[in-house]
């Protein structure tokens, strides 16, 4: 009896490790199938907010990259771009729709760095690979899953890079920058949002260059203008009021404050006054470059930068691995060269 | 007798969680209702898709709405014709329920689509195709928003002449707005000047050949909205040339455009609401799929001209800038 009893009970589990094998074999070879047989890839592109100008030159970059990719390997590929206008919810809600919708991968520029949690979920629940790129998810969350990457530019070497521009300027000339001959260099700063992980280092790491590199720093005054040119140009406008023909040196945590900052200098007829650095190399940045009106800026490599969004995420669509297409740092990471760019 | 008491109370228990767990986790006693999610392919005549937000926000409501799963196909030069009328072939091949085309050359596409089997079937943001799978257009009277855009530069005296700027009367419905120009310009004193415009260049020579001494103010009437946007951003960049370009007039609605009629750099311009159309086009669409309909039929939407003056009017706001 008892021998029946354990025959039956390895005939059971005989039976189970067939049925698993069988499973296992079967999901293997319709992988396997589904990869030979795949010709397009649809890629769901997630934008913090549409207008502004580093994002959107990195959209239009994005685009081109798809184009030239479809042209080159005949894979055709479906970009959905979408705007979350700076709310999370809205992002969410998008994740959500595509990853139903069965997208291949995401590329999402997260509106809140410390909440990409609900949208890695949904993406590991349906094991769709996220890459996020230009504002970067807390360490804790992007270690969740192997599918999650990022591709950003090192915010601390934009920084040396900027504080160098002026440093360089200063050691072949102290007169170009410190205007008035005090010794000391009057100087305001523009920064992004505050809870965006490049804005805090990228103020750090500007001054303290500027600091080791000999320049004599002053800090007059400095504000939060969330990146924006608008609310950079009011900021400077209301400084430049308060003190009158005592800044030299405007240090702006990308482009788009820095032009804020020549717009208010323009209406209040005081250009080619003061210094005014940005970082990001955005065409209207290197328009103001090339006029004269920028001292410098820190140029990312917008191409190179989409190149390494859409790399990972075609590679991860396709069941590839993006280690043998780009070097990653971690596994995980891609940073984007800069270099820094100034006025003749 | 307690212990066979618990023993059926657990085996209930352990019933009714297998139970709820049928239930909410399969298909098995209660049937979700499937829902087919319709593929459908938008095929714009850009390469970029940047400029269609507002058509794309009612699309995108629709597609909610319609259960679409939508696929925004860009060129990768605009203007092709021949890569758009491949790309229709290549949307339908790969699945897609239905194709929304804008065409590149409305004419060319006309042509091409006539000798094409279409498997699926296709909406046009323009004017219907006899092609028998080409079941709707949506579109405005582009020859009224021509006379709407003459009948509006006549606000300028009849001595300065009126340039007419285009990327190529070819292109999207340009020879249209044109014709609409010329029927109510033609009996008047106004001089028109067609220009078609290969650059953006060529645009700056046009419009810097107002500012040498020996010559005078003129008025423009872009035909299309990329070339409304060239004379908008040459004439915005300097300080000059507005003052000799009595008025820019155009049709359009992006909103880099509504921002320069804001600030006073364009006169006067000619919209519709995209919104609508993008949200009639998916409607179109699946009625289309679901075999609703069927009478060929073309949709002409309400043209507006609007001012910097009238642009923050309630009706026109709510058009031009809808919320999401």
């Amino acid at each position: 009896m008892g021998n029946r009893k354990m025959q039956t009970g390895w005939f059971l589990a005989a039976a189970l490790a067939l049925a698993a094998l069988c499973v296992l074999g079967l999901g293997q070879c319709g992988s396997r199938e589904q990869r030979a047989e795949k010709n397009s890839i649809r890629l769901g592109i997630l934008l913090y907010r549409g207008d502004d100008t580093f994002v959107g030159t990195l959209r239009q970059s994005l685009e081109e990259q798809a184009k030239r990719y479809e042209k080159e390997t005949g894979i055709k590929v479906v970009l959905n771009i979408e705007d979350a206008k700076e709310n999370q919810n809205t992002q969410n809600t998008q994740a959500e729709r595509l990853i139903s919708l069965g997208y291949d991968a995401l590329c999402v520029n997260i509106v809140d760095r410390s909440m990409a949690s609900t949208i890695i979920a949904n993406a590991m629940a349906a094991d769709v690979p996220v890459v996020f790129f230009n504002r970067e998810p807390v360490e804790e969350d992007l270690q969740l899953w192997e599918k999650l990457y990022y591709v950003g530019a090192d915010a601390k070497e934009s920084a040396v890079l900027q504080g160098n521009l002026v440093v360089d300027k200063y050691q072949q000339d102290p007169s170009s920058i410190d205007l008035n001959g005090d010794g000391k260099v009057n100087y305001v700063l523009l920064e992004g949002e505050t809870s965006h992980q490049d804005s805090l280092i990228r103020t750090e790491w500007s001054i303290q260059t500027l600091m080791d590199g000999g320049v004599p720093l002053e800090k007059l005054t400095g504000g939060i203008a969330n990146w924006e040119r608008n609310q950079a140009s009011a900021l400077t406008e209301q400084w430049l009021t308060q003190f009158p023909g005592e800044i030299e040196l405007i240090i702006s945590n990308n482009d788009d404050m820095a032009l804020g900052a020549l717009d208010a200098m323009e209406r209040l007829n005081i250009m080619d006054k003061i210094n005014v650095v940005g970082i990001d190399g955005t065409p209207a940045g290197m328009q103001a470059l090339e006029e004269g009106a920028l001292l410098g800026t820190v140029q990312s490599d917008r191409t190179e930068y989409a190149h390494a969004i859409f790399t990972i995420a075609a590679a991860m669509a396709l069941e590839e691995k993006p280690e043998e297409k780009l070097t990653l740092s971690d596994g995980k990471y891609y940073w984007s060269r800069q270099v820094p760019v100034k006025r003749e | 007798m307690e212990i066979g008491k618990n023993k059926w109370f657990f085996l209930s228990f352990a019933a009714v969680l297998v139970l709820l767990y049928l239930m909410s986790s399969t298909d098995l006693i209660i049937h979700e209702k499937k829902v087919e999610v319709y593929p459908v392919s938008v095929i714009v005549s850009e390469s970029t898709d940047e400029d269609y937000e507002k058509l794309r926000k009612g699309m995108d409501r629709a597609a909610e709405e319609f259960h679409v799963d939508l696929s925004f196909i860009t060129l990768y030069e605009a203007n092709d014709q021949e890569q758009q009328t491949s790309l229709v072939a290549r949307e339908i091949a790969d699945g897609a329920r239905a194709v929304i085309l804008m065409p590149a050359n409305p004419r060319e596409a006309g042509i091409q689509l006539d000798d094409m089997i279409l498997n699926s079937p296709m909406v046009v943001l323009g004017e219907v195709f006899p092609n028998e799978q080409v079941t709707a257009g949506i579109a405005i009277d582009y020859a009224e928003a021509g006379k709407l855009l003459g009948q509006a530069v006549m606000e300028n005296p009849p001595d300065i002449p009126v340039y007419l700027i285009s990327e190529g009367l070819e292109y999207g419905y340009a020879q249209e707005i044109y014709d609409g120009i010329r029927s109510v310009l033609e009996e008047t004193d106004y001089q028109m000047n067609l220009r078609v415009l290969e650059s953006a260049d060529d645009c700056r020579r046009l419009i810097e050949s107002t500012v040498y001494p020996e010559s005078g103010c003129a008025a423009m009437i872009a035909l299309d909205e990329k070339s409304l946007e060239t004379a908008a951003g040459i004439i915005r960049d300097s300080s000059v040339y507005g003052e000799h370009i009595a008025g820019l007039y155009g049709i359009g609605g992006t909103t880099r455009v509504l921002n320069d009629m804001d600030q006073g750099i364009i006169r006067g311009m000619v919209v519709h609401n995209w919104f609508d159309e993008g949200y009639l086009s998916i409607e179109k669409a699946v009625e289309a799929i679901q075999g609703v309909g069927g009478i060929k039929e073309q949709i002409t939407m309400d043209a507006y001209y609007i001012t910097k003056e009238n642009l923050r009017d309630e009706a026109y706001e709510k058009m031009l800038y809808p919320i999401d």
